[in-house]
């Protein structure tokens, strides 16, 4: 594997980690980080969250990270990909306006 | 064979069959594309009933413990399992609904095994001693789903079934016909099965053809629901699931009930939970948007295969293909571009890949 691949997937699965973590114990999910594939849905159909399930997820997010969501962004609560998305980017943001 | 009450119906709607696992099945009507578009933008109404379905009353529950792997004894009262039954070396053979009806437990599976070979497996497990009753010749299914698929269900049973959860059952009268509604669907739009008895079938699926007509409703197959299961990254038995076999590489381990009762096929999967993934199936499509993208095409980096494609279609919502590959582990992440066949670049991607449009409408405001 090249380098460049291996640094992107390092920083993708570092957040993946994060997360995933956070839904366990935030959601007291009976499961290993392991047993949570990246597109599992969140909503509906998968881990089924709900309407308060949502904001606590959406609560560790914004905690783990320092990024905002706003009210209307439900979007990226799709599936653990997504929200990592949305996190990896805004990162991006962030440490572009610093430099 | 095994085919469906309101053939005759389908085949005048124009209906191309096929066959699965033994049941005949409704493969399109006017084209899957047109299909897809009508289930992502107004409604389709698909005959599900090539799924096996059974009820078992509630204390004969034990059955269904021993052959699904979710947590059966937990399923509230009107609600729905989502949940998945494995051979004994814990490889995929059903995808499952169980619901909670009341008295009854009823459950539907589309399969990978055919009628008779689910009935043996049920058979083995005490099933008519535990007074289990096969459904799959005295009842149809109908599976309406699509953006207006609510405004079609709420102009055929009234406002109340607005407020049926996802995963729920209820009990309707239709006509003086008893149905059972399930909010279910695995298109990622509204989406609702009604359980209909075998003789009104046919009046039944006229009814709501008739009631979605001013909704825009349509018949579709079997082929656009693969296309929608897997843009809106919906499991699919038939495909990914049939051709990894495996659930755990597949990502389902929510399916399944680690810690509960003992099910067939749960010691396999157990050991090799403990043993760790190998693989994974991820999210793919060509970097170029008219780029192929096909069912075992194999994917590179730097020249060395690192996965292969299990499932694959046109996806006309991001007009362009798309498909899930299983990856070995480590390079099992969204984000990444990597080698397609000649020379096409691919890239791994998170799914689903769009926001449905029915995610966006509120049905508790309407």
């Amino acid at each position: 594997m090249d380098l460049e691949l291996e640094k992107t997937i390092e920083a993708r699965a570092a957040v993946l980690r994060t997360i995933k973590e956070d839904l366990i114990t935030r959601l007291n999910l009976a499961y290993e980080p392991d047993d949570l594939h990246e597109d599992i849905s969140l909503l509906g159909s998968g881990l089924g969250l709900d309407s308060l399930d949502a904001l606590e997820v959406i609560l560790g997010i914004e905690h783990s990270f320092g990024v905002k969501i706003a009210d209307d962004n439900i979007g990226i609560l799709r599936s653990i990909n997504t929200i990592a998305d949305y996190v990896m980017a805004e990162k991006g943001k962030n440490e572009e306006v610093q430099s | 064979m095994r085919v469906s009450p309101i053939r005759k119906l389908l085949a005048d709607r124009g209906a191309v069959f096929g066959e699965r696992a033994g049941v005949e099945i409704p493969l399109r009507f006017s084209g899957a594309d047109k299909e897809y578009s009508a289930v992502r933008d107004a409604a389709g109404l698909c005959d599900f009933s090539f799924m096996t379905r059974c009820r078992v009353p509630e204390d004969g529950l034990d059955v269904l413990e021993q052959y699904a792997c979710g947590s059966v004894a937990n399923i509230r009262f009107g609600r729905v399992l989502h949940t998945m039954a494995v051979n004994d070396d814990g490889m995929l053979e059903s995808d499952v609904y169980i619901a909670n009806d009341d008295e009854n437990l009823i459950m539907l599976c589309e399969s990978l095994i055919d009628d008779e070979a689910a009935t043996a497996v049920l058979e083995g497990m005490g099933a008519s001693k535990e007074g289990l009753e096969d459904m799959s010749e005295s009842t149809a299914v109908f599976g309406l789903d699509g953006l207006n698929a609510w405004a079609i269900a709420r102009d055929l049973f009234g406002t109340d079934v607005l407020g049926l959860p996802y995963l729920s059952i209820e009990n309707y009268e239709l006509d003086d016909v008893e149905i059972k509604l399930i909010r279910g669907g695995k298109t990622s739009e509204f989406g609702y099965l009604f359980i209909v008895p075998v003789r009104q079938a046919a009046a039944i699926w006229e009814r709501i053809e008739k009631a979605g007509e001013p909704h825009g409703l349509v018949p579709v197959g079997t082929e656009a629901h693969s296309m929608l299961r897997l843009d809106g990254r919906f499991f699919n038995i038939y495909e990914e699931g049939a051709r990894v076999s495996d659930p755990l590489p597949l990502g389902l381990q929510w399916m399944i009930d680690f810690d509960g009762d003992d099910f067939r096929g749960k010691a396999a999967i157990l050991e090799r939970r403990t043993k760790g993934l190998e693989n994974k199936i991820i999210g793919v499509t060509p970097s170029d948007p008219g780029g192929v993208l096909e069912i075992g095409d194999e994917i590179a980096h730097r020249g060395e295969t690192v996965a292969k494609v299990v499932a694959a279609t046109y996806s006309p919502t991001l007009k362009k293909r798309i498909g899930l590959a299983l990856f070995e582990l480590p390079y099992a992440y969204s984000g990444l571009t990597l080698e397609g066949v000649d020379g096409l670049l691919i890239e791994t991607i998170s799914m689903p890949p769009f926001m449905p449009r029915s995610l966006g409408v509120k049905l508790d405001e309407m």
